[in-house]
């Protein structure tokens, strides 16, 4: 099992543990974790499963994609370094833990 | 306990009629959600799903809630289109689209040949003076053209487009088996097939940045080509053009509101979510149930066709507070106007960007004191598809 750690804005967290190849979208959406949309069922497509990965996690990340890339720039929460779309993000595979911080709006 | 005994059983609702639902569903799905989030309707023929809760559940599950309809009249209509199919097959042919609808291609390409459409057909609503009509002026010929443009019918006009669109869209929806309906989608849908087979081989010489261009070089069958293209033609069309009509009915009909968005006109991407939640333009989809099951504690059968009512999850109260009401101030909330899922809208951002981002500015900037004309009232209907059938509008000449 890997590990997701949702920080939201109120300093409440959410931990799931979930099945290696699990996107932190679905992991989100599966689980009721609030604050993640994932209207497009993860097509890269509506930009409201956007998360702000922890810096410490960034590295062990397979690079941002184009259709990730040009979804991060229709992001209502301001696009920062730290920005990835959580349907692209999948756990396992040499990341066994991950920690996001949740934007405050996704629509 | 078997999952159907600890289901409650479906209620149904032998007292809405088509009419009525024509003319305004929104109390009939007030009535339907207080009671219960799927009834079985009659004169529909389908169960209908009216909770928020339960559409949702549906979208995001196509394996209980298919896509390929049995007997579906979309597919007799426009052929068997990615729209009407499940993953893995449905994926290879929406990816077939590649990026032409994404924003990229928008912020390079279209959104330079939406302004132009939307100079073009402002010109013609202001030529044809105070008392036009908004849609059939304006938003009918700007949304036709501009996905004429994006498709790559170099051979079409914009006014063949609404024709194709809309005698399609009358297929889909022949319940009745009139066969005079039959005749004009057949005719349209072999207008479609002509333009296509005459436009292929030119793209594949001169490439561009359309979809049909996209299509070109692509293994997939002519046939899924074809469908998906009419399915596009009948999505992508009326959709924009009645969230369009709507917008600027909904401000026209809230000075206050529409006082806010002047002073702010970034505002308008609010007025375009609030104008298809409110009134979502796509009312209702079908899916059916591949196995017996439990909807939000309704039981099922397998193979029950049901319609999935997003006019009426988009104003379901357990969402949205006071939701009956237009109000570009409420709480930011997901609404379900543009599905969700692997069918979720590809035309989503097209129709933002030439709505949102350019129509609606536009037509406020340059038509100045629009308003309602109090001789002829606006008239808004349908359910499967809702939007304004008729709306003259006034404003003050320069
Ligand atoms: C405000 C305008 C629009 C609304 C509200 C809207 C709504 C929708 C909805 C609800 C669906 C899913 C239907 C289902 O699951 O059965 C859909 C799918 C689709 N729409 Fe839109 N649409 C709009 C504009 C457009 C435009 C402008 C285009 C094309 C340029 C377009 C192309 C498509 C396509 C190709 C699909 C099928 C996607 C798939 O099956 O994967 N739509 N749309
Ligand atoms: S779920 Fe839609 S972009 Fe990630």
């Amino acid at each position: 099992m890997a590990k997701i750690s949702f920080h939201h804005g109120d300093g409440s967290t959410d931990v799931l543990e979930v099945e290696p190849g699990t996107s932190v979208m679905r992991a989100a959406v599966t689980n009721g974790v609030s604050g993640i949309v994932g209207e497009c069922g993860g097509q890269a497509m509506c930009a409201t499963c956007h998360v702000y990965v922890r810096q410490e996690y960034l590295d062990a990340l397979p690079p941002v994609g184009d259709d990730e890339d040009e979804m991060l720039d229709c992001t209502v929460d301001e696009r920062t370094d730290r920005s990835r779309l959580g349907c692209q993000v999948k756990v396992g595979d040499g990341l066994e833990a991950i920690e996001v911080d949740v934007p405050e709006s996704q629509v | 306990m078997s999952i159907a005994a600890e289901a409650r059983p479906v209620p149904t609702a032998d007292w809405v009629t088509i009419e009525d639902l024509y003319r305004n569903p929104f109390p009939i799905y007030q009535k339907m959600r207080a009671e219960a989030p799927v009834h079985w309707v009659p004169a529909v023929n389908r169960y209908m799903v009216t909770s928020f809760e339960a559409c949702h559940i549906i979208e995001q599950d196509q394996e209980i809630y298919s896509a390929n309809e049995t007997g579906s009249l979309m597919k007799r209509a426009m052929g068997h289109s990615m729209l009407r199919k499940d993953d893995p097959e449905h994926d290879v042919e929406r990816k077939s689209y590649g990026g032409v609808l994404r924003p990229r291609a928008i912020k390079e390409t279209w959104n330079a040949i939406f302004q132009e459409n939307s100079d073009k057909y402002l010109a013609q609503l202001k030529a044809a003076g105070p008392g036009a009509d908004f849609i059939w002026e304006y938003a009918a010929p700007y949304a036709a053209e501009n996905l004429r443009r994006i498709i790559g019918f170099e051979n079409a006009t914009q006014e063949d487009l609404q024709r194709w669109s809309q005698t399609m869209i009358d297929g889909t929806g022949n319940y009745a088996d009139d066969p005079e309906v039959w005749a004009k989608a057949e005719k349209s849908s072999a207008e479609v097939d002509a333009a296509i087979d005459e436009m292929l081989p030119r793209l594949r010489q001169h490439p561009n940045a359309t979809l049909l261009s996209g299509l070109a070089d692509m293994k997939i069958p002519l046939e899924s080509i074809r469908a998906n293209l009419k399915m596009t033609i009948g999505g992508g069309l009326n959709e924009p053009r009645d969230v369009l009509g709507v917008a600027v009915w909904a401000l026209l009909s809230n000075p206050d509101q529409l006082a806010q968005v002047l002073a702010q006109p970034a505002r308008f991407t609010d007025v375009f979510d609030e104008a298809i939640r409110w009134v979502a333009p796509i009312g209702m989809y079908p899916r059916q149930v591949t196995r017996d099951t439990v909807l939000e504690g309704m039981a099922l059968p397998e193979g029950a066709r049901l319609g999935v009512v997003l006019g009426a999850a988009n104003r379901d109260p357990k969402q949205f507070e006071d939701p009956e009401t237009f109000n570009i101030n409420r709480e930011k909330k997901p609404h379900l106007a543009f599905g969700g899922g692997i069918h979720y809208c590809a035309g989503a951002w097209v129709a933002k960007a030439s709505v949102a981002a350019i129509a609606l500015p536009q037509v406020f900037d340059q038509l100045p004191n629009l308003r309602l004309d109090p001789e002829h009232p606006a008239v808004d209907a349908g359910w499967v598809f809702r939007g304004m059938v008729k709306f003259p509008v006034l404003w003050d000449q320069k």
